[in-house]
């Protein structure tokens, strides 16, 4: 299964669908993070037939951007509102995949997304887990999106 | 007389972009009400007039399904047409939310286009 693809194409709709800016994936394979600097995580687990994480890291300037353009309205701070459009964006790639996993979706839940965020923190990835992160370029700014599913 | 509209999503920034593809996709409501739980909708469904709800599946304190179930036991407002917006688009779930009363779904993330398209007939 093609899970890169799939997290191109569910991020690529999810931006220009909703959020109104336009993405691009970037042909560069990351294998592991290094610590996520000045950044806010989305983050939401699968659990059931597929155990994992769904994750997206975006620099806060981007997430406020991000935010400013779901909303309608200058944002100037990480707030609740950044937090909240952070984590929706997660849930709908969340939603994505655990489409992409199963057909019935009835065998994954899903759990309400979560965020972190920070000067500078680590996301590691499970020890028994496959790991896939995409990164993107938005404007100047670059972000990735991160799947584990357990193995 | 207009019609009112409730939007459920535990997410206010999903409920502010629900209300905005409305407006884009030319739909205009007299008053949008918005409850961020299952719990929240009954009680606005219970104490305004609402013609119709949005509402998202996976939430906190009382989810989409629960909240069908709830409502259909209610005889004052079990008619009121409930229309999913969520992430899951999985046949049983979708299929658990029809057969408790939903009259459609929306998948997220959504256009005002299709927004229009689903909920335009049933207005």
């Amino acid at each position: 299964m093609d899970y890169r693809q799939k997290i191109i194409d569910s991020t690529v709709e999810i931006f220009t669908s909703m959020i109104m800016m336009e993405v691009e994936s970037i042909d560069r394979k990351v294998e592991e993070h290094s610590h996520l600097q000045h950044s806010i995580s989305g983050v939401v687990g699968l659990a059931g037939a597929f155990k994992g994480v769904l994750a997206v890291h975006l620099p806060k300037e981007l997430a406020m951007q991000i935010t400013s353009s779901f909303l309608g309205m200058d944002v100037e701070e990480i707030n609740e509102d950044v937090e909240d459009a952070v984590g929706e964006i997660a849930n709908m790639l969340g939603g994505d995949v655990k489409g992409l996993l199963t057909s019935s979706g009835s065998d994954i839940d899903l759990s309400l997304p979560s965020t972190i965020s920070g000067e500078k923190y680590e996301f590691q990835a499970k020890k028994n887990a496959a790991t896939y992160i995409v990164p993107f370029k938005c404007g100047s700014e670059e972000f990735t999106v991160e799947l584990q599913i357990e193995k | 007389m207009g019609k009112n509209v409730l939007l459920v999503d535990d997410s206010s920034t999903m409920r502010k972009i629900i209300g905005r593809s409305l407006r884009q996709a030319g739909i205009d409501f007299d008053n949008i009400f918005e409850a961020s739980d299952g719990l929240e909708a009954l009680a606005v469904l219970e104490s305004e007039k609402v013609d119709i709800v949005l509402s998202d599946i996976n939430m906190p304190n009382m989810d989409g399904i629960s909240f069908l179930r709830e409502k259909a036991n209610r005889p004052g407002i079990k008619n009121i047409p409930v229309l999913m917006i969520s992430t899951e688009t999985g046949d049983d779930i979708i299929g658990e939310a029809k057969s408790l009363g939903a009259v459609g779904a929306i998948k997220k993330p959504f256009t005002p286009d299709k927004v229009e398209e689903v909920l335009g007939p049933l207005l």
